[in-house]
């Protein structure tokens, strides 16, 4: 336990190390971003002065350093400043209202492709070689290599527009919240299940193909133990430990890397509306969203590592691999 | 003890969304309800308004005179009656008995504080060039404002049409609230907008036009990408999109209870910069015009027929407008224009960057159909594309050869002096003739309409032999349910809802 919590101390001060010079990156990338945001934000009809007085309004004059540092105070404080387009309109009040919609649909994804790929990826190492395992490996290769504005169009195809079962957009009409429209979260869930399902399918096939090989394993068999139970009770646990390091891994991409999935459905998540920032060149939006992907996707690798020592003796009680 | 934590982190992680997701409970909205899918609106304030959200904007704010999309002439909003002796001191009676939305009544004070204020430098109001000549305001009256210019403007009336130019209530606080809680006197009042995502506008019970607006409410939903918004339309969840490709066109063609409709058209000035080699030359610009071929670049920029839906011509002037003269369409002769170009120094050919804005409608199939009709000719076309903001932040003015989109005015000579006077601010060509200026002066202040139309059509057979301009105009498309009734938008962009009705 002890060492569990050290590995804990040790990825939180490499988290905010990682945080901090992340935070500079995202600033000076967004930085040296083609373009000059206020003649974008007012078009082809500004003229000189108008297009400098809209700098001078937003402080865009001022220098790079105090704009970033005025930009981390103010997110250290729990204030990610103002939409360049929305005066008196804050990116907390349209931000956090994305961000619950994208891990509702995050989640939803999830509770799809987890069981579905551990329980195909089992099936297939536990057939090895077999047709039950050519199926599910062809199936994992083909819906990985399917991009996910590709499987979308497919499904919003079948299960929207020919079966008619699925709404083909994804937006929440105006006066209701998301819970009342479930239905509008299959298809992009479905989508995101299409490319998740082939890396954790397959990893979960290749591990159980290795526990199954491995000593402890045949000698269970031989022993004349019931293999439904050898498989369950004593293969399964030690095969999942690389899936979950995999799920984990990709769980900042399903929250942040939602951008296409999103926009295609026109769903009103966190990766739309970075969608939006970017294309209106809405510097203090496209920080905050992609700082906030920052910080999920550096926290989920941080529990993944946590969790993944926790659940192997290995590690939490010989030092093992780091 | 591991499967009870982690059930128990999967019950707080779905309890925390339903508590972020839920966010306020809104309350449904009324029965008559036109929904619309438009791009998600960038500064809304007017003055600086970027001329995105269109329906959302024209419903809430008002003119004080308005386009009827039937006869193309004003008509009377805010304003009943304006009058002007000579082009110089304009008079305005106000409508009586209108209120903005904060209850506060329309008066004289509001319209001189929304022209004043195009003079503020604090706002950098898109509009303040053209206010300029504007030499005092008064108002005599609570309803009656009299406007003295500083030189005779006979079409002045037609500046006060410009998206930018609605009238503001003079105690109202736009710097701060015109963002997040628009304010004006308008058929439709902003009931709720959440940033980024969709606004819902309900009736102004206390509308001054008895019987308008005809539906209760309008639903507005903003969304980035123009096929997701066509999506809605076919799934029945909205029933305007505005701003729809010809491509998007054809699709919706083969569904039923969809229409795609073509209220105005816009302009593409390819502009020749007569500053620099080879352009300086009249011979090359003459030979690039015979390359073109109008029936070509009409179908394969705009996938329709010339005269039905795309127009092409020469000159500045739209073809749709009064004011246009029907000069004989160039037959494209590319020996001719091989000879021309020999003769102007250029036997071999001559290459020439062109510059546009790639992610701009009909911009890059516009440069690609340049191209290849120019090539013949011995013009090698260098494709310079580049994102809207950066091509005209950093390159449009600037550059040899370009395609820009212009919006069309109902009044010409607004963009005359701008992009073809000598000195103008958006002088692409960098055109400084002292015939083409003096005809552009002789438009701007002769109050004779026959004489104005007689300078027009000079000033168009002098572009016709001379000018560096093609001007392709490409349709503006707006994909309606058919259960909408009586959509209108007229060339100011400005759609009219209050007027629209739904099954």
């Amino acid at each position: 336990m002890n060492r569990t919590l050290s590995i804990i101390l040790r990825r939180t001060v490499s988290l905010l190390i990682t945080l901090s010079v992340m935070s500079l990156i995202i600033f000076l990338l967004v930085e040296i971003m083609p373009g000059d945001v206020a003649q974008m934000i007012l078009g082809q009809s500004a003229t000189e002065e108008a297009v400098s007085a809209l700098r001078e309004a937003r402080g865009l004059n001022d220098p790079v350093m105090e704009r970033y540092f005025r930009w981390v105070g103010g997110v250290l404080t729990g204030d990610l400043g103002e939409s360049i387009y929305m005066k008196g309109v804050t990116i907390n009040s349209i931000l956090w209202r994305r961000v619950g919609h994208s891990l509702v649909l995050a989640l939803s994804a999830f509770i799809l492709f987890v069981p579905l790929s551990i329980i195909l990826g089992v099936l297939a190492g536990v057939k090895e070689n077999k047709p039950t395992d050519s199926i599910i490996s062809f199936l994992g290769l083909a819906t990985m290599a399917l991009p996910e504005f590709v499987s979308g169009v497919f499904l919003i195809t079948i299960f929207g527009v020919q079966l008619n079962w699925f709404p083909i957009v994804s937006i929440i009409p105006i006066g209701e919240s998301l819970f009342n429209n479930l239905e509008i979260l299959f298809l992009p869930a479905l989508s995101i299940t299409f490319v998740m399902f082939g890396y954790v399918s397959r990893m979960q096939r290749s591990s159980m193909i290795q526990v199954m090989n491995s000593d402890y394993i045949r000698a269970a068999i031989l022993k004349g133990m019931n293999r439904k139970y050898v498989i369950f009770r004593h293969a399964l646990k030690n095969a999942l430990l690389p899936t979950i390091t995999i799920i984990g891994m990709n769980m900042g991409w399903l929250f942040g890397g939602l951008v296409v999935v999103e926009t295609l459905f026109g769903f009103p998540g966190m990766g739309s509306l970075l969608m939006t920032a970017i294309k209106t060149r809405d510097v203090p939006l496209i920080e905050a969203c992609v700082l906030l992907i920052t910080v999920i996707f550096s926290l989920s690798t941080m529990i993944t590592d946590v969790l993944y020592s926790y659940l192997n003796p290995r590690v939490r009680f010989q030092g093992g691999q780091r | 003890m591991k499967r009870k934590a982690i059930t128990s982190i999967l019950l707080v992680a779905v309890l925390a969304t339903s508590l972020f997701a839920g966010g306020a409970k809104e309350t449904a909205l009324t029965t008559k309800n036109i929904r619309i899918a438009e791009q998600v609106p960038g500064l809304i304030t007017p003055g600086v308004w970027d001329g995105q959200a269109f329906s959302m904007n024209s419903s809430i704010y008002e003119y004080l005179v308005e386009i009827n999309t039937s006869t193309g002439e004003l008509d009377p909003v805010l304003a009943t009656e304006w009058s002007t002796a000579d082009g110089k001191q304009w008079t305005f009676k106000l409508r009586e008995n209108v209120l903005f939305h904060d209850g506060s009544t329309f008066d004289s004070q509001d319209v001189k504080f929304t022209i004043e204020r195009t003079q503020d430098p604090s706002i950098g109001h898109l509009k303040k060039q053209d206010f300029e000549i504007v030499a005092s305001i008064e108002t005599p009256d609570s309803h009656t404002v009299l406007i003295n210019l500083k030189e005779a403007r006979p079409t002045f009336i037609y500046q006060l049409t410009d998206y930018n130019m609605c009238i503001l209530s003079s105690d109202y606080d736009y710097g701060s609230l015109g963002e997040s809680k628009p304010m004006g006197t308008g058929p439709f009042i902003m009931k709720q907008m959440i940033p980024k995502e969709s606004a819902a506008l309900v009736k102004n019970t206390s509308y001054w036009q008895a019987g308008l607006p005809k539906v209760d409410a309008l639903s507005i939903y903003f969304v980035s990408d123009i096929d997701a918004s066509v999506s809605m339309l076919e799934d029945d969840r909205v029933d305007v999109v505005p701003f729809v490709t010809p491509v998007i066109q054809t699709r919706l063609s083969k569904i039923d209870g969809i229409s795609v409709i073509s209220p105005y058209q816009e302009q593409r000035f390819v502009a020749m910069n007569v500053d620099e080699k080879p352009w300086d030359d009249n011979r090359v610009r003459l030979a690039f015009k015979y390359a073109m071929d109008p029936q070509n670049i009409a179908k394969s920029v705009t996938q329709m027929e010339l005269g039905n839906g795309a127009e092409y011509n020469e000159t500045p002037i739209m073809n749709m407008l009064s004011e246009y003269k029907p000069l004989p369409l160039r037959e494209r002769d590319i020996e001719k224009s091989k000879a021309l170009l020999a003769e102007a120094g250029y036997p071999d050919g001559v290459t020439v960057e062109l510059f546009y804005a790639s992610d701009h409608p009909f911009g890059k199939e516009l440069a690609q159909t340049l191209k290849e009709l120019a090539s013949p000719a011995g013009f090698n076309l260098d494709l310079k594309g580049y994102t809207r903001d950066v091509y005209l932040s950093q390159y449009w003015l600037n550059v040899p050869l370009s395609i820009t989109g212009w919006g069309g005015r109902i009044d010409p000579s607004m963009l005359l002096a701008l992009a073809f006077k000598g000195g103008g601010a958006w002088n692409e060509s960098h055109l400084a003739d002292e015939r083409v200026d003096a005809l552009i002066d002789k438009i701007s202040s002769e109050i004779d309409p026959d004489k104005r139309t007689g300078y027009y059509h000079e000033l168009q057979e002098l572009f016709y032999e001379e000018g560096p301009l093609l001007n392709v105009q490409v349709p503006y498309l707006v994909a309606i349910s058919d259960r909408i009734i009586d959509y209108r938008q007229p060339l100011t962009m400005l759609p009219q809802y209050k007027y629209t009705d739904i099954k």
